[in-house]
């Protein structure tokens, strides 16, 4: 960074190519951001339209209210299913982070019969996506009494997908020192204590990341979700905003989008906070993918 | 555990030397992750193997057999393969354009972002970047609000800007529908792809580049011969991972158009629908649970040969060792 800096200022003036090539990557990237924003904009301008713009002949509406936003929490069961989305989210990032990090810790740090295939077969797990199994949780859903419209049961299959995170961390904890575990092992310390006392609290910053971009994957998650929640107040944001299309979509597009702004926004605040992780590749991939 | 550490008695002593062996012991460690991953996915993975066997549908759901491999013969060169077939060539063309298109996009605007005489492109990254952060489904989702034929914007503005004349039909017609589900798969995932290549760009040491100046290599030398290979060095890897991702995007195919339109040929999948999305419809819509199992191996083995490829160029199995 500092040698850029420096470059920088050796050369205090540009060449006149060089301001000619900067203006012209310049408009590319205009367009780039126009095109990029456009559907953003498009969809805050609808949210604040007024009336249903069923007829919306532009995309500016010429008066601006918050009345969708208002319709939506009045009349809509939006309230629910951002109560049903936190639920599930917390409680399936948490359970996966309970589950993944003392494996993660095992894997990097033990040597023991059949680590290997161990970890070959988190692999091979990992590429079998828990949605192609949707049609065998299905039937045992159905089989199980009380097995759809509930919401344990979901969080349960929902968890099942913890061999990537496992990875992750595992990844992690091998960028630990591991000269710090040894000193501790040669002062008296258990294997567990390593691991309550000196790994977690090492991991910590990392943990939060970790369950922030496992909250996010999870509030996206649709098959599972709509393949086992079928009454309406068990849906989740993902699921049932999708309700507004199936109910008469084209009357209901200005309400869609106030609801899809109210649950985008908390999670872009979020991804855009926790930038700086994606870009180390420390989460690459526990978002979308 | 505090008491054990602060107060060092004779007994706790005792107590801890005789708890080191358990501590110690791995599986300990293991059994949580291992117990629920050989329940919830493990087993789900068997259960389906064995109804991709059977007969097991709505109608049949008390009569279940095994019947072999008749699911994938129906499948593969039975009735089902005028279902399977273009659904099939359709799944690899998409994944194909949107894995590649989102790379290229990303590589460009990656590529200007990274001219160092533009002081203000950390600005337009973090514009850049949004679609990203949004949660992919209520993004996908709302597309197929963009694209509506009505009221949709895009078809707004390009009515405003005199390009078009009357509206075009984007959900109705089988190639605009994919050029659609194409426009927003491209949309939301260049971001991505432009993080990957501004984070290899800024990785080539600045030498490389000096050092080619010196022996006057020309811009375009420069790019084919430095940047470009050392991008792809680090792009390969996440390319494969991010097709096989794409192969079972089952958002953008089933979110936008619902897989319509309709083929006339088949009620099963539409123009737009993906193997993934096929799956989901055949268990949720037709209750041909068996059948639905049986496109999911198929699925499976197609991910699993591309993620070895992926795994052996990202050097994953050497981590193993």
């Amino acid at each position: 960074m500092e040698a850029k800096e420096d470059a920088l200022k050796y050369k205090k003036k540009l060449k006149p190519y060089e301001i000619r090539r900067v203006w012209i990557e310049r408009v590319v990237i205009w367009i780039a951001i126009i095109l990029t924003m456009f559907p953003i904009v498009a969809i805050v301008a609808a949210s604040m339209a007024p009336g249903s713009s069923f007829t919306q002949e532009t995309i500016f509406p010429k008066s601006i209210n918050f009345d969708n936003y208002v319709k939506v929490i009045k009349d809509t069961d939006f309230l629910i299913w951002v109560k049903n989305s936190l639920i599930i989210c917390f409680f399936v990032s948490i359970i996966q982070l309970a589950i993944t990090i003392p494996a993660a810790f095992a894997f990097s740090r033990m040597r023991f019969k059949g680590r290997k295939y161990g970890l070959m077969s988190l692999l091979l797990l990992q590429m079998f996506p828990s949605m192609l199994a949707v049609s065998a949780i299905l039937v045992i859903a159905y089989s199980i009494p009380n097995g759809m419209d509930n919401m344990l049961v979901l969080i349960l299959f929902m968890c099942g997908g913890s061999a990537y995170n496992i990875w992750l961390v595992k990844g992690y904890i091998d960028s630990l020192p591991k000269e710090l575990d040894e000193a501790a092992l040669v002062d008296g310390a258990s294997v567990f204590q390593v691991f309550t006392k000196i790994i977690i609290p090492l991991l910590r910053p990392m943990l939060v990341v970790i369950f922030l971009f496992s909250f996010i994957g999870q509030y996206s998650e649709f098959v599972l979700t709509s393949a086992l929640m079928k009454s309406a107040d068990m849906q989740t944001v993902a699921t049932g905003l999708r309700t507004f299309i199936t109910n008469n979509f084209s009357a209901n597009w200005t309400q869609y989008s106030a609801a899809a702004i109210m649950a985008s926004l908390p999670i872009v605040i979020i991804f855009l906070g926790g930038q700086k992780y994606i870009a180390k590749g420390l989460v690459a991939g526990a978002i979308k993918g | 555990m505090q008491n054990i550490v602060t107060n060092g008695t004779k007994r706790e002593i005792h107590r801890k030397s005789s708890r080191v062996n358990s501590n110690a012991n791995p599986y300990n460690y293991l059994a949580p992750a291992l117990i629920s991953i050989f329940i919830l996915t493990f087993l789900p993975i068997v259960y389906t193997v064995v109804i991709s066997f059977t007969n097991y549908s709505l109608n049949t759901m008390h009569n279940v057999k095994l019947i072999g491999i008749d699911n994938f013969k129906d499948i593969l060169s039975g009735p089902f393969t005028k279902v399977f077939l273009p659904v099939f060539g359709w799944t690899f063309i998409f994944a194909i354009v949107s894995t590649f298109g989102c790379f290229l996009i990303g590589l460009i605007l990656a590529l200007l972002l990274n001219d160092k005489n533009m002081k203000e492109a950390p600005v337009y990254k973090a514009i850049l970047v949004l679609p990203w952060a949004l949660p992919a489904t209520i993004a996908v989702l709302s597309w197929q609000g963009l694209l509506n034929a009505q009221y949709g914007a895009i078809n707004i503005a390009l009515m405003h800007l005199h390009i078009i004349s009357k509206p075009i039909q984007w959900l109705t017609s089988p190639t605009l529908a994919k050029v659609g589900v194409l426009m927003a798969t491209l949309w939301l995932g260049f971001p991505y792809m432009m993080n990957v290549c501004m984070g290899s760009l800024s990785a080539i040491p600045d030498d490389y580049y000096e050092a080619a100046e010196i022996d006057g290599a020309s811009a375009f030398t420069k790019f084919f011969k430095i940047t470009l290979p050392s991008i792809t060095r680090t792009a390969y890897p996440l390319l494969i991972s991010s097709f096989a991702f794409n192969f079972n995007n089952f958002g953008s195919a089933f979110l936008i158009t619902q897989g319509g339109p309709p083929r006339p040929t088949s009620q099963y999948a539409g123009y737009t629908d993906i193997l993934a999305s096929t799956i989901y419809n055949m268990s949720m819509t037709y209750n041909r649970y068996a059948l639905g199992a049986a496109m999911s191996i198929i699925l499976f083995f197609i991910i699993a040969i591309i993620s070895y490829v992926q795994m052996r160029a990202s050097g994953q199995f050497k981590e193993v060792e």
